[in-house]
């Protein structure tokens, strides 16, 4: 599904990923976890085509996606849905504003009926996410749980194959991080709305990763230290995986 | 297409603004015949004792608006004093108010009580004048720094020693860029103010260049000298460059850290009486003086005043709002370009540029502008108010661009990465995400620019063509040898009509800026 070869990335003088590869599957939930500046997240933005490496290459589904310093698709034609650490929900657009913006600017919208069509899809997500009374809210009127979700339906919307996920939990309190881990599962394991979906979810939290992962990848200053599921996981000797699992 | 706009703008600046500069000085320095004879009298040691009383000037305001700025930036920023937004905003209105204005109340106010002027037309008239105009800059850059001092570094210090060492320990070297910033601005802003020196008839470097210029057209000496103030102010620059090159002081709304406020219990009445008196100095007695003045034999002088700048209102009104849209266009592409691009060097080129146009003397500027446009071919920039626009443009577009450069940098990288997954095209991005979330920041640019073209007089009295009817020149002319009541009276009504062009902007903007309150969210 996405694979990752070689891959060398820099910030400034420093190397963040270091010669790393990395096969993730579809139809699973991938768990990167690590702690922090274990690059985690640049994996997520170079998925993303957000960052360009600075060797290696990486391809989804078969097609390379970028290779040689080079972004050969650009992130809008990947089929990815992303949500960001910090939601990135714009504050002066509405709920439903925010969802219908994507669905708005696709080629693909029919054009006949594009606004029936556009409303109907994004309330069917508000009604999966129980969301639909806040539709005419601004981000800053809904709570942190509520902003997540319409997050999470704003990547949904345009139907991604693959959907990555940037610590969307952190700071929420265990009850609604619960609630939406669930959400999460239950997306992960259904086709919803015709999505046949893979995510990739990056967390520090080993307790989020072994409730919701198919499989798990931990990382250390840029580079693997363990792959497997989560009774693998678990099951390790490896000196650094009982370090980080203590703690 | 982004990077051709982009390259389009720079061009356009860089041959109608920063080439002017290059070839006057230029011309000064390899072409003119007299250079070897105008090099001696540079070299005079009257010339540079001359610079040294303007360089002891700059400092001496640079440092009492420092230390003034810092008081009132303290008592605003950091504690609870009653009335804080009135004060906020009202301090600052002499920052938008020509310096002539303030000179001319001055003038009046030793006139009516003393029936003297020889007082204030001294060096110390220059330093209290100026002190007025430039303590709101420092007011502004220090308040900035104060207001964006995490609250926790301070309130960690607080759990372990009183107040007075916090502010000595922790406060003040945290501010220490702001304050050296605070100095530095003003210095260069003092080292090149012709005007009010001008007006209360004191000899100071920028003086003698304009009469150089324009009495013995010694243009080639004029430029030489004003060679050597261009090389002290990009000298200062240069040791202060980070901090005054990023400008973190001219933004809109919070930078999003909290702010620690303290309860001055003892001290709340004479923080309220330094900020009550200060409002009455610097803006209250010299608009009663100006009052007074006009109005003391009657309204005919009043009147006639009126009559005479009625009719520059328009074309003074229009001149300065096509500036600011201009202004406001070419901030907002050198913002945008520096913020959101990433090759660093390349990025920063065009604020440096904007940074040094800012700098540069206003008369300097103007002398630039004329001797490079009096051509034939430029005739038609030369004998129209598009001199003036250019004028505006290269003077005050650095102001713009930091304003709207540390709104672009408030807005998250992610919202915009967001936009770019779901595929949505550039300029939809500017449309729908980045316009609306600036838009009180391009308004409040805007309104800057108004005020500050409405005012403009250093390089607006080098460059006006001729049959030119704008406020501040027409107001400058007729000084010389109007009536005193004439003066004051033309005074204020400039003055009354920039306040009350920044009230009602200040009025219209406020709702706008409380309901985007969200973006800093």
């Amino acid at each position: 599904m996405i694979k990752l070869s070689n891959i060398t990335h820099l910030y400034g003088d420093k190397a963040v990923l270091q010669d790393l590869s990395l096969n993730i599957e579809a139809n699973q939930l991938t768990c990167l976890l690590g702690s922090s500046g274990s690059g985690k997240t640049t994996i997520l933005r170079l998925i993303a085509g957000l960052e360009t490496p600075k060797s290696g290459i990486i391809s989804i589904e078969n097609r390379t996606v970028t290779q040689n310093k080079q972004i050969l698709i650009p992130p809008h034609h990947r089929h990815i849905g992303f949500v960001f650490q910090d939601l990135a929900l714009w504050p002066h657009l509405t709920v439903y504003e925010n969802i219908a913006f994507g669905l708005k600017n696709r080629e693909t919208t029919p054009k006949q009926s594009k606004k029936d069509h556009i409303n109907k899809t994004v309330f069917d997500m508000l009604d999966f996410f129980g969301l639909q009374e806040y539709a005419e809210k601004y981000p800053h009127q809904l709570s942190g749980g509520q902003k997540q979700l319409v997050a999470i339906s704003r990547s949904l919307v345009l139907k991604p194959k693959i959907l990555l996920m940037d610590e969307p939990l952190a700071n929420l309190d265990v009850k609604l991080k619960r609630k939406i881990l669930q959400h999460i599962k239950n997306l992960s394991q259904s086709s919803i709305f015709g999505l046949d979906l893979s995510i990739v979810y990056v967390t520090h939290d080993h307790k989020e990763a072994f409730a919701i992962a198919d499989k798990i990848v931990v990382l250390d200053k840029g580079e693997i230290e363990e792959t497997g599921t989560v009774e693998e996981i678990k099951r390790s000797n490896n000196k650094f995986m009982k370090y980080f699992l203590e703690y | 297409m982004k990077n051709n706009l982009y390259t389009v703008v720079l061009v356009a600046f860089v041959f109608l603004v920063v080439i002017p500069i290059i070839y006057t000085l230029g011309v000064a320095l390899f072409v003119e015949d007299s250079f070897s004879d105008n090099m001696q009298l540079l070299m005079d040691k009257n010339t540079f004792l001359l610079l040294f009383k303007s360089i002891m000037l700059a400092s001496i305001i640079a440092l009492l608006s420092t230390l003034l700025g810092s008081i009132l930036g303290f008592i605003l920023y950091k504690t609870k004093v009653k009335f804080r937004s009135f004060f906020k905003i009202a301090l600052l209105i002499p920052l938008f108010i020509s310096p002539y204005i303030l000179a001319v109340a001055w003038k009046d106010f030793f006139y009516f009580f003393f029936n003297n002027t020889s007082f204030i037309s001294s060096y110390f008239g220059v330093i209290l004048v100026l002190t007025t105009i430039y303590t709101p800059l420092s007011l502004l850059i220090v308040g900035s720094a104060l207001s964006n001092i995490n609250a926790q570094l301070e309130e960690s210090g607080l759990v372990i020693v009183n107040l007075r060492r916090v502010i000595l320990k922790i406060i003040l070297p945290l501010l220490k860029p702001a304050l050296l910033s605070s100095f530095v601005l003003i210095f260069i802003f003092s080292i090149s103010e012709f005007s009010v020196p001008a007006f209360l008839g004191v000899k100071v470097f920028t003086t003698e260049i304009f009469t150089q210029f324009s009495a013995f057209y010694n243009h080639s000496l004029a430029i030489l000298q004003s060679t050597l103030l261009i090389l002290i102010c990009i000298l200062l620059l240069y040791s202060e460059r980070k901090y005054i090159a990023d400008a973190p002081f001219f933004s809109v709304g919070n930078k999003g850290t909290s702010n620690k406020l303290y309860h001055m219990r003892n001290q709340n009445r004479l923080s309220l009486l330094v900020l009550f008196t200060w409002f009455i100095i610097s803006i209250f007695l010299p608009f009663l003086i100006l009052f007074i003045q006009s109005f003391k034999n009657g309204t005919t002088q009043f009147i006639k005043a009126f009559e005479l700048l009625m009719l520059t209102f328009s074309q003074s009104i229009g001149l300065a709002f096509i500036g600011a849209i201009i202004i406001v266009f070419v901030g907002f592409i050198a913002a945008y370009h520096s913020t959101r691009q990433n090759k660093t060097q390349k990025r920063k080129s065009f604020d440096w540029l904007l940074l040094i146009v800012f700098t540069i003397p206003s008369t300097i500027f103007g002398i630039s502008l004329i001797k490079f446009y009096n051509q034939p071919k430029l005739d038609i920039i030369y004998s129209s108010y598009i001199i003036l626009l250019i004028g505006y443009v290269g003077k005050y577009s650095f102001i713009s661009a930091k304003l709207i450069g540390n709104a672009i940098k408030q807005i998250p990288n992610s919202l915009f990465e967001a936009a770019q997954i779901e595929g949505i095209p550039f300029f939809e991005q500017l449309r729908k995400i980045l316009f609306p979330l600036i838009m009180p920041t391009l308004f409040v640019a805007f309104i800057i620019s108004f005020v500050l073209n409405l005012g403009e007089l250093g390089t607006s009295i080098m460059v006006y063509p001729p049959g030119t009817e704008i406020m501040p020149i027409k107001v400058y002319t007729i000084m010389a040898n109007a009536p005193q009541a004439l003066t004051s009276s033309m005074t204020l009504i400039v003055f009354s009509v920039t306040l009350l062009i920044i009230t009602s902007f200040y009025f219209m903007i406020k709702p706008f800026i409380k309901k985007n309150n969200f973006v800093n969210d």
